[in-house]
């Protein structure tokens, strides 16, 4: 734990390091050497057609997929074979899935409370009192005594949110939140997104959101076939970009 | 990408990637818990095995083979040895005994339940009911209760007199058995067979050309029929030419002497070699798959994991076929052997008579046992329960699965075939049958192999199969283990046997789906 | 009628689906059974055919002279409990009064929300008026006999029977039944007119009223008992042995028990803790029925002040101290070394003893085992005092069950036990069965999680063992156990035979579970997985709290499936020399000649034997086919 504390008190500013990450699939490679750094508070948008590594990328900030080569460090913590540290991290990080991936057995409620009350050791009632609290930010309280499968699909990802945020996550990771949504409930879960992000979350969004990318991002990062082709503020990137490749992506979807 | 990188090694590059002790690391972690297991698991059998061996010393029990080879001078009630020389040969009548069972069982339980099956979907109440009635009560009472109520009833039956017969004397029925007619093998079968074989190959061919036409000209050409006269003209003209054949005696005769001289530690090196071959070629084609344009890729620790079982798996074989059992080796030379001259003796002299023959049963006397032979196709009291039990309490499963799957077809297929101009009987051949029997087939599978595990329960009621006189050699030598492990070996080879085929038809019933 | 309520309270209760309206009579027999003339034809050859079966089933049942149904009747006794002492038969009764009570007390507790419509119920007494009247019309002739009593016989040898009247004539008591069935069909049907269709009855009541009306015929019918003469030929039965009339009393405390424990268990439904509270006795209720009422064990008191309780005190205290360290959530990974030390001291009890380092009572070594368990847990319960106190009381309350229970099994036996086990009959097939399935369903469990674990080896271990035992028949597994297990076990262990069937059992039926559990695990999406890893859910919690559930839910309607079958595939213990009911039918009964004389009556018994089989696998698949249903219709 010393090292990875020293680490930590020098770099405070830097909540994820990513240094060369590789990651391969059988003989096909994922990631080809990503490197990138996001600041505390800082909101980043990852942008890039499909099968361009974006998904893999964050998913292998909280180790869903163990990356091969290169390092990742989160708040301080490296992700590695220990599994102290991929337990740190992965409470330390909340993740939010395209599919919402509500646990259908359990209440909105107990979807919220669960991993406080068996990861953080949390006592029931304080979890489900800021369960409610969380439920209330998002905006569905009333839902609480349901089942996913009885909540429209804008409501269950806004549960998925609250869901991530009961763990006290310092970096929020969304994987497309909005892909799998009808047109008329994207908004109320960007709602959301943009209101966390205002509140001073740190942020990694992969979507195909382009305004929401324009209107919030502090920096937006284009991958393509497993490398970061171009990095910038939204501004540079939708009015300026200056590689090739992110031209031809901007003209085919603007 | 200029004054945009954000790319900061600087705190990175300052600090080694620290390795977590062993105790945290994931990997280390993961085998050691594996490893764990496959210790207490193994050790848990060396206990064991060691304990019984003691006990079985201590009882002057000795865990080998040998009652296979001695003559154990028990009768077997019916079979194809009703006096087997050695313990082998009489589990050997008990395998056969067991297949003929469990071959007969599945055509008639196919034919039932398909037939029961459909009933069981009729539109018509009273054929819906009586269909739905047999299948209730045939699957909740246990198949041995049933065949014990057959075999009671069976066995209760009369004397077995002249008046025994029914349908005008096709067949006879008493406490002794049933007898029907019979259609046999005769001398000349093996060499007609030559014909029928040539026929087969012909009749593919010409199948093949067939349905080519049909495709590249849309002319009808009965491609099936024409297999069939194929086969038919080489049936018939094989009748009456096959003693041709007569000279591959000889030739047979010749391969099983040579067979003969091939020396045990040829044959040992020979089947080393093909385990030490597979093995290398498994890794070899293992490690080909992981290649990548960039070289090797690194391998995960369940690759490793991967290899080494391969490796140890031909170690073992090896180690098994060169020191635990040569005798394997000896085995396989005498039965290439024994099945070569087996052949030249069926082709040999006087083998030239009729294919086939029929014949009615007839009874010798009033009370005489039949016998299996000449008297017609006899079934005992015994086989008669058996078949009855395992066949129609199969058959109440099979209807199930085949309603089940016609159902599984969603009712848009039938819909769109009568959209598309299809009358009813070739949607149904068309289209519904084909997805209802993907659907049923695995589970067909299954009950299949439940059929041939349900005929184990011969014992019960004194029919010889393969358990029934393992259990007699059993008593007679007290080698249970032995046995025990005859027993299982036969019937994982049969399960397999099972999977295998169905497996071939899923996968080309799935082939024909994309 | 109390329990009689209409469909207006009912829908409150329960969704119903609405019942098809019902076609005239003459239009439903035109579209059902003579739509065309190809249809009308099979209904004739069909009817045909369920007439002559039904008529055979009937007459070989009951008109034969070969059957004699005292076979089963007095014997009834020897079918269900076999061997055990008749002294202390009470205990049998015990038994059965504690599995009903708890039984009411759930029926209570639960209040599952069945109903059956009145239309349903008539049609049932119609139906059953109609088959019975059927099946006393379908009687054959009477035989006739000669003046010495012998039958008559005609020149082919068959047996000479009298006019149809005069067969009719001995069924006069089913033609009585059979009217009063209809009588009381009709009386419902029309008695409630266009009501039939909306009035409910709960099938709680309604069971509970047919299980009074079977148990108040005990009073009014004789069944078995009956005086014969010794010099008319006619058999007279053994008092003894007569069931039916010593039983009525007995059954009737039975009937009462369940009704009030029902009651009981409706009064109290609002208090807490007593749902988990039942169940945790239904699984003790095996354990305890079988060590403590039927085997009637010896304790040695004085064993257990000086050596029971002291072990059990040592065990409690620092057992718990040690746990209650353990749940303390600061305690990181010195607690899971900790729990693994526990696991290896465990594990070395056992080895030490298989060496011949050290004695140690059997009890010491499953404490150390159930220690270490309780420890390897230990972090899932780590919290606030209040729940690190329920852990400690948890592992109390059950190294108490476990210490009382081997106190009890190393206890001798009181019966008087005339064969080498009290076991047998349908008592036996019950307890194999439930034994079976309360072990061979975590162990099915444990299996499919190995094999479709990521790690290879226990893929290896699982799939060789399922495959293996699902390739084999269960009568050599049970010839294996049978005649291997005792040469296996180490000196001074020793297992009964019918323990050793049950082990064959309980290994036969996991592997089979498991391949259901694993169809269910296998519906489990991935992302499901990847969310519990993504909020930091342990393996063990993401198994146990997310994925375990589902798949649970997925594979009842399977698990039900394979219960039936296990129940069935107990009938098996009959050929390896176990007293069941089916070897006492095929076996014991048909041997009997005193005191009354059964000699070759096999056929009764055998087709009692199937309808016990057919009532209890009948049931489970209905049931079974309605949780699907309702699973089903839940899911979508």
């Amino acid at each position: 734990m010393t090292d990875a504390m020293t680490l930590h008190a020098s770099s405070t500013a830097e909540m994820i390091v990513c240094d060369a990450v590789d990651k391969w699939y059988g003989d096909f490679q994922a990631l080809k050497g990503v490197s990138a750094t996001i600041a505390e508070r800082e909101v980043v948008v990852v942008l890039g057609p499909s099968g361009s590594g974006k998904s893999t990328w964050i998913r292998c900030i909280n180790r869903l997929e163990a990356h091969q080569g290169g390092r990742i460090v989160v708040d301080g913590v490296e992700l590695t074979n220990d599994t102290r540290n991929i337990e740190k991290i992965r409470s330390e990080v909340g993740m939010v899935f395209q599919q919402f991936n509500l646990f259908p057995h359990l209440t909105v409620l107990d979807n919220i409370t669960l991993a406080p009350r068996w990861v953080r050791k949390v006592p029931k009632a304080d979890a489900e009192a800021k369960a409610m609290e969380l439920l209330e930010t998002v905006g569905i309280p009333e839902q609480a005594e349901k089942f996913p499968g009885q909540l429209s699909g804008g409501q269950q990802q806004r549960v998925a949110i609250a869901r991530a945020l009961a763990m006290e996550p310092r970096v929020m990771l969304f994987d497309e939140p909005t892909s799998a949504l009808d047109p008329e409930m994207i908004k109320e879960v960007l709602d959301v997104m943009k209101g966390l992000a205002r509140s001073g979350m740190t942020m990694i969004v992969v979507t195909h959101e382009m305004g929401f990318a324009r209107e919030v991002a502090d920096r937006i990062i284009f991958m393509e076939s497993g490398e970061i082709v171009e990095v910038g503020t939204p501004e540079h990137f939708f009015t300026n970009p200056t590689e090739d490749r992110t031209k031809l992506f901007l003209s085919q979807i603007l | 990408m200029g004054e945009q990188r954000v790319t900061s090694t600087s705190t990175l590059a300052s600090t080694q990637a620290t390795k977590p002790p062993w105790y945290r690391d994931t990997t280390i972690v993961k085998w050691f818990a594996q490893v764990a297991a496959l210790v207490l698991v193994v050790g848990a059998l060396a206990f064991l095995a060691i304990v019984g061996g003691d006990n079985l010393e201590a009882k002057d029990i000795a865990t080998d083979f040998d009652f296979l080879n001695i003559n154990q001078g028990f009768d077997i009630s019916e079979g194809i040895d009703s006096d087997p020389d050695t313990g082998g040969r009489a589990l050997w009548v008990g395998i056969v005994n067991t297949l003929r069972l469990a071959v007969a069982g599945m055509f008639v339980a196919t034919i039932l339940g398909v037939l029961i099956g459909v009933a069981r979907l009729s539109q018509n109440w009273m054929v819906n009911k009586a269909a739905s009635a047999y299948i209730e009560t045939l699957r909740n009472i246990p198949v041995i209760v049933q065949i014990f109520i057959y075999a009671a009833v069976l066995g209760g039956l009369g004397r077995l007199t002249a008046d025994s017969d029914f349908l005008w004397g096709l067949g006879y029925i008493s406490a002794k058995g049933v007898s029907l007619p019979r259609v046999f093998v005769a001398d000349g079968f093996y060499q007609w067979a030559v014909f029928l074989v040539i026929g087969s190959v012909v009749g593919f061919f010409v199948h093949r050309n067939r349905v080519r036409l049909q495709e590249s000209t849309g002319r009808i050409t009965y491609p099936n029929l024409w297999a069939l006269g194929v086969l038919t003209a080489f049936a018939i003209v094989g009748w009456f030419a096959h003693p041709m054949w007569g000279f591959l005696s000889g030739v047979f005769g010749s391969i099983g002497d040579a067979w003969d001289s091939i020396p045990q530690i040829l044959m040992q090196l020979l089947l080393s070699a093909l385990v030490v071959f597979s093995a290398a070629s498994w890794i070899r084609r293992f490690l080909d798959s992981k290649r990548t344009p960039a070289g090797l890729a690194k391998l995960t620790d369940d690759d490793i994991f991967r290899i080494i079982f391969a490796g140890v798996g031909g170690v073992i074989g090896l180690l098994f076929l060169m020191v635990l059992w040569p005798g394997l080796s000896s085995w396989i030379v005498n039965s290439g052997s024994d099945f070569w001259h087996f052949l030249a003796d069926k082709f040999g002299d006087g083998r030239s008579g009729q294919p086939v023959d029929a014949m009615m049963p007839t009874i010798e006397g009033e009370g005489t046992l039949l016998k299996y032979g000449p008297q017609g196709l006899t079934m005992t009291v015994g086989f008669a329960a058996m078949f009855l039990g395992v066949t129609l309490y199969t058959a109440a499963f099979i209807a199930e699965i085949v309603r089940g799957g016609i159902l599984a077809v969603p009712k848009g297929q039938s819909e769109a075939a009568s959209a598309i101009g299809l009358n009813r009987a070739q949607s149904l051949r068309q289209v519904i049958l084909p997805q209802a029997f993907r659907v049923s087939l695995p589970p067909l599978g299954n009950q299949y192999l439940n059929l041939t595990k349900n005929t184990s329960l011969g014992i019960a009621v004194g029919y010889a199969d393969v358990v029934s006189i393992g259990n007699t050699l059993l008593n007679q030598s007290g080698k249970a283990l032995s046995v025990i492990a005859l027993w299982m070996l036969f019937y994982l080879a049969c399960s397999l046997s099972i999977s295998v085929v169905v497996n071939w038809f899923n996968v080309r019933m799935k082939i024909v789906e994309r | 009628m109390s329990g009689m309520i209409t469909v207006e309270e009912a829908e409150e209760v329960v969704a119903l689906p609405p019942e098809q309206p019902s076609l005239p009579p003459g239009e439903w027999i035109r579209k059902n059974l003579f739509s065309s003339i190809g249809n009308g034809v099979l209904t004739v050859l069909f009817a045909l055919l369920l007439v002559f079966a039904f008529r055979g089933l009937v007459n070989f049942a009951f008109e034969n002279p070969e059957r004699d149904w005292d076979a089963v009747r007095a014997n009834l006794r020897l079918y269900m409990t076999f061997a055990y002492p008749l002294d202390q038969y009470v205990r049998v009764w015990v038994s059965l009064g504690i599995v009903l009570s708890l039984s009411g007390l759930s029926a209570g507790l639960w209040s599952p929300d069945g109903y059956v419509s009145a239309r349903r119920i008539s049609t049932w007494f119609l139906g059953g008026g109609a088959v019975l009247l059927a099946a006393a019309l379908a009687v054959q002739g009477q035989l006739q006999r000669d003046e010495n009593g012998e039958f008559l016989i005609d020149e082919d040898l068959e047996l000479i029977r009298g006019s149809w009247a005069s067969g009719l004539g001995s069924r006069i008591s089913w033609f009585a039944l059979a009217a009063i069935l209809i009588g009381a069909g009709a009386a419902i049907w029309f008695g409630l007119g266009d009501r039939r269709r909306n009035t409910f009855v709960r099938t709680v009541n309604l069971t509970y009223a047919g299980f009074g009306v079977i148990v108040g015929s005990l009073w009014v019918v004789r069944y078995g008992h009956y005086n014969g003469s010794p010099a008319e030929g006619t058999h007279y039965a053994d008092p003894d042995s007569l069931v039916a009339m010593s039983t009525r009393l007995p059954w009737t405390v039975m009937w009462v028990l369940l009704g009030v424990s029902y009651f009981v268990g409706k009064a109290v439904r609002g208090w807490p803790l007593l749902k988990p509270l039942a169940l945790t006795f239904w699984g003790l209720l095996p354990f305890f029925v079988f060590w403590v009422v039927l085997r009637d064990p010896d304790i040695d008191w004085a064993h257990v002040w000086t050596t029971d309780l002291p072990m059990y005190l040592a065990f409690a205290v620092i057992g718990g101290a040690v746990l209650f360290t353990l749940t303390n959530p600061s305690l990181g990974e010195i607690g899971r070394a900790l729990a693994f030390v526990l696991l290896l001291v465990a594990v070395f009890t056992f080895v030490g003893g298989f060496f011949g380092w050290f004695s140690m009572l059997q009890k010491a070594r499953l404490s150390f085992v159930f220690l270490a368990a309780f420890a390897l847990v230990a972090n899932n319960f780590a919290g606030e005092f209040a729940k690190r106190r329920t852990f400690v009381i948890g592992w109390l309350l059950t190294l108490g069950v476990m210490h009382y229970f081997v106190t009890l099994i190393n206890s001798a036996s009181t019966l008087n036990i005339r064969s080498d086990s009290f076991l047998g009959g349908f008592m036996f097939t019950i307890f194999a069965a439930v034994f079976g399935l309360m072990f061979s369903f975590p162990l099915g469990v444990l299996l499919a999680l190995a094999r479709t674990s990521s790690l290879p080896i226990f893929r290896l271990l699982a799939t060789t063992f399922i495959e293996v035992v699902r390739g084999i028949p269960f009568i050599t597994v049970l010839f294996f156990f049978s005649i291997m297990l005792p040469l296996f076990l180490p000196e001074g262990m020793e297992v009964a035979e019918h323990g050793a069937v049950i082990v064959g059992l309980v290994l036969f039926s996991s592997a089979y579970l498991a391949e259901n559990v694993r169809g269910g695990l296998q519906s489990v999406r991935r992302g499901q997985y990847e969310a519990a890893d993504a909020t930091g859910l342990t393996t063990a919690q993401r198994t146990g709290l997310i994925v375990l559930p589902q798949a649970l839910r997925v594979s009842i309607p399977p698990l039900v499936g394979q219960t039936i079958s296990s129940y069935k595939e107990t009938s098996l213990f009959a050929i390896v020399g176990i007293f069941d009911f089916l070897r006492i039918a095929n076996n014991v009964v048909p041997n009997q000649s005193s005191p009354i004389n059964f000699v070759g009556h096999k056929r009764e018994g055998l087709l009692f034997v199937s309808l016990i089989y057919w009532i209890g696998s009948y049931a489970m698949s209905k049931y079974s086919q309605k949780l699907e249903k309702k699973l089903g219709v839940g899911s979508r």
